[in-house]
C-alpha cells in the first residue's frame, strides 16, 4: 500500500486525484473542518501542533497494519498544522482501493486511531513559543 | 550523557519550556528526570516518549537521545 503523509503550515491544497492503477474501483475522501463550536464556546479558528518525527512514525505504522486488515491501494494524508481558521480544513484523507468496503474501513479506522495516540494537538489559544 | 527534553501543547506551558538539555544516566527514569527539574509538576495525565516511541516513567531511559513530554492528543 502506498502512504503518503504531509504536514504542513500552510491552507490544505488538495491534490488532483490520480488512479495508480486500472483497479482502482473506489476513492474515498474525507476533511476534518474547524468548528466554530469546538470546546464549548466560539472561537475564530484552532492552533494545531504536532511531534512530527513521532507522528509520521506512528501514522505509517498505523496505516500498514489497518492495510493489512483492510487491503488498499493508497492512502493520503495531509495534516495542517498552526492556526487553522474555522471552516477551514485541518485534516484531509483520500483512499483508494479496488472495492468500497475495504477503502471505507481504513477510513474509518484510521480517523479513529488518529485520535488515540498519534502525537498531535488542537487548542484554542496559542501555544507559548508559537 | 545529555538528553534533549521536548514538551508539547499543555505540557510546554506547565514545565515552562518548549526544549531543554538535561544531564542524566542512562539508568535514570524519565520520572526522576522531571522530578529533579520540575519536583511539584504533576505527571499522571502526560505520557513520555523516548526517541519518539512511546515509553513508561519508570522505563530507564539508556541511550535515549531525547525525552518527549505528551499531553492526551487531539488530532484531526
Amino acid at each position: 500500500m502506498q502512504i503518503d503523509l504531509h504536514f504542513t503550515a500552510g491552507r490544505i491544497v488538495v491534490p488532483p486525484a490520480a488512479w495508480p492503477s486500472r483497479e482502482i474501483g473506489a476513492c474515498l475522501e474525507f476533511q476534518g473542518i474547524v468548528r466554530e463550536g469546538e470546546g464549548g464556546a466560539a472561537v475564530a479558528g484552532l492552533f494545531y501542533e504536532a511531534y512530527e518525527p513521532m507522528a509520521r512514525r506512528l501514522l505509517e505504522r498505523h496505516l500498514r497494519e489497518m492495510g493489512a486488515r483492510h487491503p488498499c491501494t493508497a492512502v493520503l494524508f495531509i495534516h495542517r498544522l498552526g492556526f487553522v481558521p474555522v471552516g477551514e480544513a485541518s485534516l484531509f484523507l483520500r483512499v483508494l482501493s479496488a472495492h468500497r468496503g475495504e477503502a471505507l474501513a481504513l477510513l474509518a479506522a484510521a480517523v479513529d486511531r488518529l485520535k488515540q495516540d498519534v502525537p498531535i494537538w488542537k487548542r484554542s489559544t496559542p501555544p507559548a513559543g508559537l | 550523557m545529555e538528553l534533549q527534553l521536548l514538551a508539547f501543547a499543555q505540557a510546554r506551558d506547565l514545565f515552562g519550556f518548549s526544549s531543554c538539555t538535561v544531564s542524566c544516566a542512562p539508568g535514570d527514569s524519565p520520572r526522576a528526570i522531571l522530578q529533579r527539574l520540575a519536583p511539584t509538576a504533576p505527571l499522571a495525565h502526560l505520557r513520555v516518549a523516548l526517541d519518539a516511541e512511546y515509553a513508561t516513567w519508570d522505563t530507564p531511559v539508556g541511550a535515549a537521545r531525547e525525552l518527549a513530554i505528551l499531553p492526551p492528543v487531539s488530532g484531526g
